[in-house]
């Protein structure tokens, strides 16, 4: 009967290496377009808070600029968009819907673990300490 | 099939045509399908109840797909919200068991002589048990 | 001395499920049987609900683009298609023609991987465990192929009022049309193997047949009732997006069977893979596919729409009524697998134990699509917890709930 059709190929995946990708060991390729982390770039930002109005998955909250830096004048309220990546489902639309396109995105998506994963870090990494 | 039907309410977009109909006469429009299309004319291809609490109603549409053509026409009937009672087709169309089940569990629609009819289908027991309805508007 | 022997007829109730009946989601088939075979099946439902309707009543029209994308992940881009086009349709919106094409090679796609994997789970359904490990190796391409061209495996977020959220560039459109080019290859060699393998007949052919007027009386849909002989096509008949000048062929087989069923799946996947790399050779140029997302219309004018789409499943509606305010009045979505498992329970009777998981996976069920309709009470949060011990003894409320405690 024909069942040996298969058999070439089982033959074939025995020799050859696993197809599995041993994560985290061995990254996993992704396109550079691919829609990983995302914050935003506190320069450009204004806190005009539309990002956290539009997120459909309520992931951004309006957070305080820490005194030590430096906002820029185009940002009064001194407010930015936290995001928290655990709630996040990274539709994008925060960065589609920013007036002044401040996201910067990357194809960063090693997000699991124990801690709290916030953009704070990156975000405020953006800013100059005041002087 | 048409001209037992009144046409009115026009079209929902895109062109699919809706006829009113008394809820008394689903029953009858569903033979007179039967009747003139066959068992292989046309199928129920899913039924919208919508609570339209200002007007005290709620409007079940049932959209049917005549075949071989593919058309969707909508047939829409309206029942009182406090007394939301309609004929089942279950028994004319086996096809409309689980829009009528959905309709029942979610809007509190009420189909008569079906027999599969329960709360809890979908909706969470404790919720079934108030007599919530959920898709009901507050 | 016993010289006769009084039998009784004993029908046994087996539950199947609600752990991964057939695919790895949630359903319960009751099955009553009678020695191997099965009399009746109770479908029961309700272990997966997430009340997206209600949901959807609640937010705007557009966070619902990316909640609905959340009904089902296998096929979330036929799902924020057919829900963006209801909303164009109410806006009276027409995205452009590259736009279109784009959202077909995204449906098309999507079709391919969802066909590929519901045929590998029949493999392992039947215990083929080499093959479906084999067709999921093939369609991690297909995944790819999807990656490059919308942003992510599996969650597209693809589809926006008046076209889709991202370009295409000429290279990545040869890099998409050279991975679907190898798995077209693929597929025709698992075709000949579903054909010619004896595990694969032995336990698809001749198992759950469905009569052509069966198939329409009961509302069923897509590839199960084309298995059947039905031609239905909702890409043929509405003809939305760019199906007007990429007419699909409609593949229809008559023998009815789970086999069959299969076998449409097949040629279905290698129907959408030619659909795919012809519309990647004549993507129009008529400007840019992507609309402004921060200059589309903030307010929906009072109308209703239904829209269809044949998602890989079958015939999938949404109808969306807008009463002018900022969130839709009623979303009510109505997805292929609802009438597929819940319509079907006369498809068991008369068969065996061991079939019953061959015919559920033949009818491809995705309980996440069926489930979606609702409920925990959104406005008040209420939500009940019960302790353990309670479960077990079979409380009363539990019981009320009609299903594996009772
Ligand atoms: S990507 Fe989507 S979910 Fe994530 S923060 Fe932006 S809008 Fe919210
Ligand atoms: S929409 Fe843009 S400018 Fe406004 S708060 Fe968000 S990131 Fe800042």
């Amino acid at each position: 009967m024909a069942r040996p059709r298969l058999l070439p190929a089982v033959v074939r995946s025995l020799l050859g290496r696993p197809s599995t990708v041993q994560y985290p060991y061995v990254k996993t390729e992704v396109e550079a377009a691919y829609r990983g982390r995302h914050y935003a770039d506190l320069k450009k930002c204004t806190g005009c808070s539309l990002c956290a109005i539009e997120c459909p998955a309520d992931a951004i909250a309006m957070t305080q600029i820490p005194a030590h830096l430096e906002a820029p004048k185009s940002n009064p309220r001194r407010v930015y968009p936290k995001i928290d990546y655990g709630r996040c489902v990274f539709c994008y639309r925060c960065v589609t819907v920013c007036p002044f396109d401040a996201y910067v995105t990357t194809n960063f998506y090693g997000m699991a673990g124990p801690r709290e994963n916030t953009s704070e870090q990156l975000s405020l990494g953006t800013l100059e300490r005041v002087v | 099939m048409t001209a037992t039907l009144a046409q009115a309410g026009g079209f929902v977009k895109p062109n699919r045509r809706v006829f009113t109909l008394e809820p008394s006469r689903v029953r009858s429009v569903f033979l007179d399908l039967v009747r003139e299309r066959g068992q292989e004319g046309f199928y129920v291809s899913t039924i919208v109840g919508v609570d339209l609490k200002e007007e005290g109603l709620i409007r079940v549409d049932y959209f049917v797909v005549l075949l071989p053509e593919e058309e969707t026409v909508v047939l829409r009937t309206a029942v009182p919200r406090d007394n939301p009672v309609l004929d089942s087709i279950v028994d004319i169309v086996p096809g409309a068991l689980s829009g009528e089940l959905e309709t029942h569990d979610l809007l509190g629609v009420l189909f008569q002589g079906n027999p599969y009819l329960r709360r809890g289908f979908f909706v969470p027991s404790d919720v079934a048990e108030k007599g919530v309805y959920p898709l009901r508007r507050g | 001395m016993v010289d006769k022997v009084v039998e009784l007829p004993v029908t046994i109730e087996i539950p199947v499920g609600p752990q991964h009946p057939a695919l790895h989601e949630p359903v319960l088939l009751k099955a009553y049987v009678d020695g191997e075979t099965v009399v009746k099946v109770e479908v029961n439902t309700g272990y997966n609900h997430r009340g997206i309707e209600k949901l959807c009543e609640q937010n705007t029209f557009y966070k619902d683009i990316f909640i609905i994308g959340r009904v089902c992940g296998i096929c979330n881009t036929v799902h924020t298609d057919v829900y963006v086009r209801a909303l164009e349709q109410i806006l009276g919106l027409e995205p452009n023609r590259r736009a279109k094409y784009l959202r077909v090679v995204a449906m098309e796609l999507e079709r391919i991987h969802s066909h590929m994997l519901i045929n590998a789970v029949m493999a392992e359904v039947v215990g083929f465990d080499t093959l479906f490990m084999s067709i999921m190796l093939d369609r991690e391409k297909v995944m790819k192929a999807k990656e490059i061209l919308t942003g992510a495996r599996v969650m597209a977020d693809y589809m926006m009022v008046g076209g889709v959220r991202r370009d295409l560039s000429d290279a990545d459109a040869g890099r998409i049309a050279k991975l679907v080019e190898q798995v077209r290859e693929r597929l025709t060699y698992y075709k000949r193997v579903f054909e010619e393998d004896t595990t694969i007949t032995k336990r698809l052919m001749g198992v759950g047949v469905l009569k052509r007027v069966d198939a329409v009386r009961h509302t069923l849909l897509g590839p199960v009732a084309r298995g059947s002989g039905v031609r239905i096509d909702a890409r043929v008949s509405d003809r939305y997006d760019a199906y007007d000048e990429l007419q699909p062929e409609v593949v229809v087989r008559g023998e009815g069977d789970s086999w069959a069923r299969m076998m449409v799946r097949w040629d279905e996947a290698l129907v959408s893979a030619e659909i795919v790399l012809s519309a990647l050779s004549k993507l129009p140029r008529d400007g840019s596919p992507v609309p402004d997302e921060r200059k589309l219309p903030r307010k929906f004018p009072p109308g209703e729409a239904y829209t269809r789409v044949e998602a890989p499943r079958g015939e999938l509606t949404y109808y969306v009524m807008s009463d002018g305010k900022a969130n839709p009045y009623r979303v009510k979505i109505r997805t292929p697998s609802f009438t597929n498992i819940v319509n079907s329970a006369f498809l068991y009777e008369g068969y065996t134990i061991a079939d019953l998981p061959v015919i559920l996976a033949s009818l491809d069920p995705c309980i996440s699509c069926m489930e979606r309709a609702v409920i925990t009470d959104l406005r008040t949060g209420e939500r009940r917890t019960v302790p353990f011990t309670q479960l077990s003894r079979g409380d009363k409320a539990w019981r009320g709930r009609g299903f594996y405690l009772l």
